[in-house]
């Protein structure tokens, strides 16, 4: 049998019993909410509108139904947030799903309770006060032996009963579900792969989607929001494969392809032009931006004269706190399946708020909130409104365009830049104490510039307009728990400047950190312990109480000035309090948990590093039903709060969110986990509070007035990164600044490329060209390809031979057949296609004889007599022996032919004459085969043959002069390849451990050396061929190469590899600043030594040349590029982060990296520019 | 597009796709696993772990190509409800999640640790979990999930 989808399916079931409540403006009978259904087999279903956010709260209601109904716990099920079944109970916020849902649910089962003993009563014909009730079996009292299953009650009837609001609740005293630990019932499901997320919802015939959105990330108010598109180039994704839709509307777009991977790559690749985006509010200043927003105040609390009080303070006290933006930060980016059917909308969707969702999708779509069928999966814990309803529009429009369900994955860059993130607020109090030491005056104002984050493909197609909207919660906790003399509390309500919604402790936790931070001020500057203190003004007996047992939890020592803990060298210790209580929900709103932290900190002052040593949390959540669970949710919030103090903050570019990924935006990682104390008050007597989020407030408070016990400094703004306290304990005098960075270094000389400079020195050619050499004869060609010409192994040793030459490399074009030509070959006087070298008649070699051939390898001259660009290394391949040659020859033409027509290429007068290219062979083409040197060995000239030959390193690894020809007298020195440095092969390397024959045979062989590092750029491609060589022949060309270089001592190599650890090391401080932070957060997984291992080598950066190197350029084109296909498979790959990091992302990484693996050299000058002209050239910007 | 045969928790697929299409589209999308998740496609978060030749990868941004021929196993390759792997039991018994999202790779990332050392230490395992993100807040739990699997393991 199919589950019931819908509340009908479910009442028109037979046997059993369902508890049901009138909706809201219900017109008929049938026109219900259910809450419970107790099914004839004796199985209990409970009906939930909040949904499971990752707190388990599915857990909690399934013990509450077992405990009303006395069945046992593994028997309920619950079922959550789903719009065609559960109850509207509105959006799941904050901690109300325990306080507040969860009551007519209680009631709901204790109505089928009841109803269940009167017809047992009755069938017994025993008193309903005799009765008891053992795991849904009911019994009348011994010696009688019978016994009536609910299933038995219900038999075949068909009940539905209204909520009784009388029925009995069970006296807490009884509980025997509630109040235990219960396991989570989902997690043998999670733990196998079992239980199906929203991400994994596949239906039949389902299509992938994915969106581009606006260059304008997070931002949705203004005119341009809806408006900026100027156009979409198809052609741009036209050669993709797989691609079904391109729906544009307004500034929404999407893909929708057959593949995930297919839609994703033309998501990335679809080129869009854009109108210029207007600029941000300059959020780097958010005290100023929050100011000057728009705001209407709103008076919450007023108590005395606040004005006539404050002037007359004998001590003032104005402050000012400042809350960064945040993220919710999901690990799983928001993904839904849409399926639209002529009438019908299905939507399976993670979103926290289903019946909301549904509006908004009505209104999207111009449907009815009828035809709208919101299946609720659990999604990645969200904490607040990301991105979970905004790609339910995006898939609706989408799965609209091709009639069939689509399936939207939003990318992580999407997720992190559009989500409606937890808003920067500003918190002002004006106050003062009067001559006792007493506070006087409390004059407190909130500015929290978020909303309720209309949905994004809505004001993307226009649907609704991108006007500023108010929501009115910054007012959560903003009137202070303690009894000040006068008291003013005001909201000042204002619009988003960017996207923002409710994040867990919305509102609260920065009001809280404001609150309970001036009060420590207060205390300090009264000359009174903190905790005592605040006793003075807190009056409510639970909240004391609390206070009270974590001052005995911690054996607090009272004390009236900073630095009683001490500390040793560069650590100060400090210990900080704080309190609150969540208060949630329409101001005046409802108190959740009381909740207080004492926090343990180590600073360091020349650092700045805050170091948690431990949390003391203590939380009265009045009866809790699922103890485990409350302690769960304590870890969780003090771990995500911490993380949210000590470490994140989004930031904006000059018209949008700026960051993208979690290496610009740090979360607490595990090493950082302090010991966490949890003190739960025990009131099992109360009423349960919701304990989703309390926890959460106090961090703030506790942390700033922990490292102000330590330091003596306070921190006002948040997060409390090690820059940021530095900078603190600097200007207070308690650390000395740093010394000075190195100087950058002079600019580089201008970068030649491969052919760079050609252009200037070819004119002088065009003289010695054309009255040197006349043009070359053709050659006849022959009828085509004899195959029976060269025996097998001929062929095989060409081969080898080939592939030495990276004839493949140059001569096959990106996703085209293997040497058929076509690859564009920039260069400095234009482009040149690269020929079609299979044996096909008409349009590759197949009518070159092999003297044609030889001709063309030896001296740059084609079949037709034409020269060739020396862009094709005929100056090397003209070593080559006639034995080799010939097996080049031959295996070239075994080959099936390809029929490929090469473009013209693209040169400009007077490049285009051919002929000059015969006075640079007159300048610079020695011709004729290798001649070995006979004072050397075998090995060596074997190796010289293959390197100076075929292998035509120094094409690459020679500088060039003006006419692009190699310079004899640098050898080696270093040159370009196709944009990248070929790093110097000479005793002039940069390499930390200088090159030996050994790890150049390593490296050769296998892709990567652990002393220098992995093949990347052009030079991947060149050891993918090598791989065709025999060990000998590599290990005569790492002889060769090394033949020249200084012998590697063994004490420089340890003292170098000693060098590297402490420079790896360093890299993992949380000193290492924003730059370190992207390091550690994107790019340590591989390339710290310390990490795990993973599949692929780890590249050590301590000795890699790149770092060392004179050009920031192969780092930035690697870190922009990654390594999508490396040389070798078992190497592994690298992503590239051009899409995800912001130029200015990646100079501070690049600056970072130079300072701290290259401390003795100068840093790159001109970072940004670099960057941006690599980007430009090479790489797409992303989303 | 080429075919390209895969060895996924002991059974062989094969397939025809473009060879640079990262593995965790394939294991999900061709496959039907839901134990690998995508977070964020660069190997930053680790919700993507797999493991291959019993060494943690990062599916997310693996070529396909790249793991031809070798032994991937995913959580689902691991264990079942009813016979789990003692790094999935342990992470039951100790509740080592809350939405669970990070948890494939919480549970491969441990399972690849203890497949390479018995008795790690403490800060042993906190460095393998380092480059785990979990935005729930799960670390306590899981820290203990870590232990009690290597103490349920211990030869
Ligand atoms: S999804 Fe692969 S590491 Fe994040
Ligand atoms: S349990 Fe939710 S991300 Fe870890």
């Amino acid at each position: 049998m199919t589950e019931p989808r819908t509340t009908a399916d479910y009442l028109a079931t037979g046997s059993q019993l369902a508890v049901v409540r009138d909706k809201l403006g219900a017109t008929s009978p049938d026109d219900v909410e259910i809450f419970v259904i107790v099914s004839g087999d004796g199985r209990v279903t409970a009906f939930n509108g909040h949904v499971d956010l990752g707190t388990g709260i599915g857990t909690a209601l399934g013990q509450i139904v077992a405990e009303e109904l006395d069945v046992a716990f593994p028997r309920v099920t619950v079922v959550l947030g789903d719009t065609e079944r559960t109850p509207n109970q509105g959006p799941t916020i904050a901690s109300e799903t325990i306080q507040i849902s969860a009551k007519p649910l209680a009631r709901a089962a204790a109505t089928a309770r009841a109803a269940l003993l009167a017809r047992a009563a009755e069938r017994l014909a025993v008193p309903v006060s005799d009765l008891s009730i053992t795991d849904g079996v009911v019994t009348p009292p011994v010696p009688d032996n019978r016994a009536l299953s609910y299933g038995d009650l219900i038999g075949d009837d068909r009940i539905i009963l209204r909520i009784d609001p009388e029925a009995p609740l069970k006296p807490v005293a009884d509980y025997r579900v509630v109040g235990q630990k219960a396991a989570r019932v989902d997690l043998p499901a999670k733990a196998t792969g079992g239980l199906v997320y929203v991400h994994d919802v596949r239906v039949p015939d389902m299509l992938h989607g994915h969106v581009v959105r606006p260059p304008y990330a997070g931002v949705d108010v203004g005119d341009f929001v809806g408006t900026s598109l100027i156009g979409v180039d198809q052609s741009s994704i036209a050669d993709l494969p797989g691609i079904l839709a391109v729906v544009v509307i307004g500034d929404f777009i999407g893909i929708v392809a057959e593949r995930e991977e297919q839609a994703a790559r033309a998501a990335e690749r679809l080129r869009v032009t854009w109108k210029p985006i207007p600029h941000l509010r300059d959020l780097t200043d958010i005290p100023t931006a929050l100011r000057e927003n728009p705001s209407t105040p709103r008076e919450l609390s007023h108590r005395g004269d606040v004005e006539a009080v404050r002037a007359a303070v004998a001590q003032p006290m104005d402050r000012t706190y400042v809350w960064p933006y945040h993220l919710h930060g999901s690990i799983g980016p928001s993904c839904t399946v849409a399926d639209f059917r002529a009438d019908k909308l299905t939507l399976w969707s993670g979103t926290q708020n289903p019946h909301m969702l549904r509006a908004d999708l009505a209104k999207l779509m111009g449907m009815d909130e009828g035809q709208i069928d919101i299946i609720r999966l659990q999604a990645a814990g969200c904490y607040g409104r990301n991105c979970a309803d905004d790609v339910g529009g995006d898939a609706a429009l989408l799965s609209r365009a091709v009639g069939r369900p689509v399936r939207v994955q939003l990318t992580r860059e999407q997720e992190t830049a559009w989500e409606p993130k937890g808003t920067a607020q500003l918190m002002e109090v004006r106050g003062g104490l009067d001559a006792a030491g007493d506070v006087a005056s409390y004059d407190f104002s909130v500015r929290y510039p978020s909303n309720g984050a209309p949905l994004l493909a809505s004001l993307l197609t226009g649907v609704i307009p991108p006007v500023p909207m108010v929501f009115t919660m910054g007012d959560r906790t903003a009137i202070p728990p303690y009894s000040y003399g006068a008291l003013r509390a005001t909201a000042h309500d204002m619009a988003p400047i960017v996207r923002a919604s409710w994040l867990r402790g919305v509102s609260s936790m920065p009001n809280s950190f404001a609150h309970e931070s001036w009060i420590d001020e207060a205390a300090s500057v009264a000359k009174v312990d903190p905790i005592a203190y605040r006793l003075r003004y807190l009056h409510d007996p639970r909240a004391v109480d609390l206070v009270k047992a974590m001052a005995d939890r911690v054996d607090w020592v009272p004390h009236t000035e900073p630095g009683t803990l001490g500390g040793e060298g560069d650590i100060l210790r400090g210990r900080g309090f704080a309190y609150a209580v969540y208060v949630h929900g329409q101001f005046p709103g409802v108190p959740a948990a009381w909740s207080a932290w004492v926090a343990d900190v180590e600073v360091n002052k020349t650092t700045g590093d805050v170091a948690l040593t431990k949390i003391t949390v203590g939380q009265d959540s009045g009866l809790m039903i699922n103890p485990a669970g409350v302690q769960h949710q304590i870890h969780g919030n003090v771990i995500q709060s911490i993380s949210r103090v000590l470490k994140e903050e989004v930031t904006f570019n000059q018209i949008a969110v700026e960051t993208k990924e979690w290496g610009g935006y740090p979360m607490i990682t595990f090493p950082e986990i302090p010991p966490i104390d949890v003190l739960m008050m025990d009131r099992q007597q109360e009423p349960p509070l919701g304990v989703g989020e309390s926890a959460s407030v106090p961090s703030a408070a506790a942390i700033a007035n922990a490292i102000y016990d330590a330091t003596g400094v306070r921190f006002r703004e948040l997060p409390f990164t090690p820059e940021r306290v530095r900078a603190g304990l600097e200007a207070a005098g308690i650390t000395s600044p740093p010394a000075p960075m190195a100087l950058p270094a002079p600019p580089p000389a201008k970068k030649r490329g491969l052919w760079a400079g050609l252009g200037l020195g070819l004119a002088g050619l065009v003289g010695i060209g054309t009255l040197a050499l006349p043009i070359r004869s053709a050659m006849a060609p022959i009828a085509g390809p004899d195959p029976t010409l060269y025996s097998a192994s001929t062929i095989a040793r060409g081969k080898m031979l080939a592939a030495l030459g990276d004839c493949a490399v140059c001569h096959t074009a990106e996703g085209g057949q293997p040497m058929a030509g076509g690859l564009p070959l920039e260069t400095p006087f234009g482009t040149i296609f690269s020929t079609n070298l299979t044996p096909d008649v008409q349009t590759g070699i197949g009518t070159w004889s092999f003297d044609a051939f030889k001709r063309a390898m030896r001296q740059g001259i084609g079949q037709d007599g034409q020269h060739l660009y020396p862009v094709f290394p005929y100056d090397h391949f003209t070593k080559t022996t006639d034995e080799d040659l010939e097996a080049i020859y031959a295996y070239l033409m075994a080959q099936t032919p390809v029929v490929a027509t090469i473009p013209a290429n693209k040169l400009a007068f007077p490049m285009n004459i051919r002929p000059l290219m015969a006075g640079w062979n007159a300048l610079y083409l020695k011709t004729g085969a290798y001649q070995p040197d006979p004072a050397r060995s075998a090995d060596w000239n074997r190796g010289a043959y293959l390197v100076e030959g075929l292998g035509h390193c120094s094409s690459c690894h020679t500088p060039r002069n003006a006419l692009g020809a190699e310079i004899a007298s640098q050898r080696y020195a270093g040159g370009v390849a196709e944009g990248w440095e070929a790093p110097a092969l000479s005793s002039l390397s940069r390499a930390p451990i200088p090159w030996s024959e050994g790890e150049l045979f390593t490296y050769l062989r296998t892709g990567f050396s652990p002393l220098h590092g992995p093949a990347a750029g052009p030079m991947a491609p060149v050891i993918h061929e090598l791989q065709a060589l025999p060990d000998s022949d590599l290990r005569a060309m790492a002889h060769y190469l090394a033949s020249d270089l200084p012998p590697v001592s063994v004490e420089a190599e340890k003292v170098a590899i000693d060098t590297a650890d402490a420079r790896n090391a360093g890299a993992m401080l949380p000193s290492a600043g924003p730059g370190g932070r992207i390091f550690q957060g994107a790019c340590a997984v591989c390339h710290a030594p310390t990490a795990p291992p993973l599949f692929g080598v780890k590249p050590n950066l301590a000795f890699n040349s790149n770092l060392q190197s004179a050009s920031p350029d192969n780092l930035i084109r690697t870190i922009l590029g990654g390594v999508p296909k490396p040389a070798v498979a078992n190497l592994g790959p690298m992503p590239g982060f051009g899409p995800v990091l912001s130029d200015s992302q990646i100079a501070d990484l690049v600056r970072f990296l130079r300072r701290q693996y290259a401390p003795g050299q100068p840093e790159w000058a001109d970072l940004d520019k670099t960057i941006s002209r690599l980007r430009a050239t090479a790489f797409h910007a992303g989303p | 597009m080429r075919s390209v045969t895969l060895r996924v928790n002991g059974g062989q697929h094969a397939l025809t796709l473009a060879e640079d299409t990262p593995l965790l589209f394939i294991l999900r999308n061709d496959l039907g696993l839901n134990g690998p998740k995508y977070g964020c496609g660069l190997g930053e978060c680790g919700a993507c772990t797999v493991l291959v030749d019993d060494v943690a990868a990062r599916a997310c941004c693996l070529p396909v190509g790249l793991v031809e021929g070798r032994e991937i196993t995913t959580l689902e390759g691991l264990g079942t409800p009813e016979k789990p792997h003692p790094v999935q039991a342990a992470f039951i018994a100790e509740e080592g999640a809350q939405c669970g999202y990070c948890l494939n790779g919480m549970i491969m990332t441990v399972a690849a640790l203890l497949a390479r050392e018995t008795q790690p230490s403490d800060a042993t395992i906190t460095e393998a979990l380092r480059y785990n993100l979990c935005r729930c807040g799960a670390h306590v739990e899981i820290l203990r999930a870590a232990k009690r699997a290597m103490q349920m393991m211990a030869p």
